[in-house]
């Protein structure tokens, strides 16, 4: 099931990227729309982080490319932001909350020009957003996981770009903050940004996203979330995984979870 | 005790190399390429023969530009190794750092006659001699100390670059993914820094050798690590170690008798571990960056 459509902010064709001998995406072709929240859903290793690499151009494509706002990614850097798996940078390097967040202003400053007030005072609006303005001051070796987590989504919304990949925002976040970024997503969808999250809860999913992405080396759904969220798809999509197959067919006859319901 | 011009000129020239040193070396550290660093200070050596062999002088520009260039294809086939043959990180260095180094020890034996360049004084430079290694003019005017404005120059370009460039060092530091997005070249600022390295570390052989220069990359900076998470702070701190160094260091040879180089990177030795024994909460976060340090 993968829907395609007329006008989309992102459009991935026939992508194909591999690391060394081994392939990871295969002919990944979807197009995605303006103003959404989407999540991409798929197991450990489907190539989620790669998906979202290769659309930012951090990884080379064997083949395929990808368009954001119908351009080439060197031409609306600006209007594009990347929100990095967390572990992926190390968190003892010294540095506050608010100086990472500042990072977000950098590409609008230009080589050899300093942040000023101005980015300072956009930096502490965004930690205040993900409620961390509190921490601006505190070093980031001494801030929790989560904490972090919400500190590279404030150097995100400091970039104030028109579309935002995020890999697993909500890993090692609360209950109560994973619901608050969630509602500021919907915010920024509201006013027309596109959002786009990895997520590795496929319960929550169906809540959160009005659009699915379902991968696992190949893409197995791409469309809004009451059209896909399938036992169908979600089988194909995890199929390997048994338990958690017997996961999701035991939900299903508990029917506590339905996904066409909200 | 007396002003000793001598000491005051040696004193005044171990600092700026320090310095350099250390600047570049808080970034190397936090990038965890301290390894990097000490593959890139042996590996210029065959630059050095060869720029001496082409230019016959041991000082001047053609030194600090084949240095540089050798530093900077080492650099590159570290990055081709670890990247592209996907070896570990740390035989790429071992095996680019050894190979050239091999290759600059060769040449020096094979022109051993020809040329007025030994690996003693590559390794281990003799800072005393600094003094009255003088600058003397085409018309004869006397400048003063030759290398003294050499670590000038040197520390006046490496100052600058860090300047200029630290927003970018410091994103492409703590996050290379993030900053590729946003268009920053850190191919460019990684080659920017090795190019600064090889020749800093070709600028200060003379006076403190290669091995030295390595002490004060790395040696520093881990101290300030153990008592700061603030990096302004963290630069400021291995500005004041590095200076530290060279004063006690060169008391301590002056009263040991022994190489004032040598002395420096002692001093700097034992503050690191005086650091770590007031520090005896942090031992396991330094345990941690060590082992980082060692596989980067
Ligand atoms: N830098 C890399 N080098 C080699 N293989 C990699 C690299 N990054 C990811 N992989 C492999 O590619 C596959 C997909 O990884 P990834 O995109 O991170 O998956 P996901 O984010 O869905 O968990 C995995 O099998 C992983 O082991
Ligand atoms: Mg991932």
């Amino acid at each position: 099931m993968i829907e395609q459509i007329n006008n989309p902010v992102v459009e991935v064709h026939d992508l194909m990227v591999s690391y060394g001998q081994n392939p990871v995406l295969w002919n990944i072709d979807l197009t995605l729309p303006a103003g959404n929240l989407i999540g991409i859903l798929g197991p450990n290793g489907a190539g989620k982080s790669t998906l979202i690499k290769a659309i930012m151009g951090l990884v080379e494509a064997n083949s395929g490319y990808s368009k954001i706002f119908d351009q080439d990614l060197n031409h609306v850097r600006n209007r594009v932001s990347y929100v990095p798996q967390r572990e992926s940078v190390d968190w003892d390097f010294p540095a506050s909350a608010l100086d990472i967040v500042m990072m977000g202003t950098y590409h609008h400053l230009g080589l050899f020009k300093r942040p000023g007030k101005k980015e300072k005072e956009l930096a502490m609006d965004c930690l205040q957003k993900v409620n961390m303005k509190a921490f601006a001051k505190r070093q980031i070796s001494e801030l929790s996981g989560g904490q972090q987590q919400r500190v590279f989504i404030a150097r995100a919304l400091a970039q104030q770009a028109d579309i935002y990949f995020m890999d697993e925002p909500f890993a090692g976040v609360d209950m109560s903050t994973e619901k608050a970024l969630v509602s500021l997503f919907q915010e920024m969808t509201a006013t027309g940004k596109t959002v786009i999250v990895v997520h590795h809860d496929i319960y929550s999913a169906g809540k959160y996203f009005n659009w699915l992405i379902m991968l696992n080396m190949h893409l197995i759904a791409s469309g809004p979330t009451e059209k896909v969220l399938t036992e169908d798809l979600l089988t194909k999509t995890y199929g390997g995984k048994l338990s958690m197959l017997t996961d999701i067919g035991e939900l299903i006859k508990k029917s506590d979870f339905n996904p066409l319901k909200n | 005790m007396s002003f000793d011009p001598n000491a005051f000129i040696i004193i005044l020239t171990g600092s700026m190399i320090a310095i350099s040193c250390g600047l570049l070396g808080v970034f190397l550290m936090l990038r965890k390429m301290a390894m990097t660093g000490d593959a890139i200070s042996h590996a210029v050596l065959p630059g050095i023969v060869i720029a001496f062999l082409i230019s016959g002088s041991r000082h001047g520009l053609a030194m600090v530009i084949g240095a540089g260039l050798v530093g900077i294809i080492a650099t590159v086939f570290i990055e081709y190794l670890s990247n592209k043959v996907k070896l570990q990180s740390d035989a790429s260095i071992g095996i680019t750092f050894t190979s050239l180094f091999a290759i600059g020890i060769i040449m020096i034996t094979f022109l051993a006659n020809q040329i007025d360049l030994d690996q003693d004084c590559v390794l281990y430079g003799e800072i005393a001699y600094v003094p009255i290694d003088l600058w003397i003019t085409g018309s004869g005017t006397i400048m003063g100390p030759r290398v003294t404005y050499l670590s000038l120059i040197n520390l006046t370009l490496v100052s600058l670059f860090i300047y200029l460039f630290f927003k970018e060092l410091k994103i492409s530091t703590f996050d290379k993914e993030f900053a590729a997005t946003i268009g920053l070249s850190t191919v460019g600022v990684n080659y920017g820094l090795m190019g600064m390295v090889s020749y800093t570390t070709v600028s200060s052989f003379e006076a403190v050798g290669a091995i030295l220069v390595v002490a004060l990359m790395v040696v520093p900076p881990a101290t300030a690590f153990l008592w700061t998470k603030n990096l302004k702070r963290l630069i400021q701190l291995t500005v004041a170690l590095g200076i530290l160094a060279s004063f006690l260091g060169y008391y301590l040879a002056f009263f040991l008798n022994s190489s004032i180089a040598g002395a420096m990177a002692s001093v700097a030795g034992f503050f690191f571990f005086l650091s770590v024994i007031l520090n005896r909460k942090q031992i396991p976060a330094i345990k941690k960056k060590l082992s980082k340090m060692k596989v980067a």
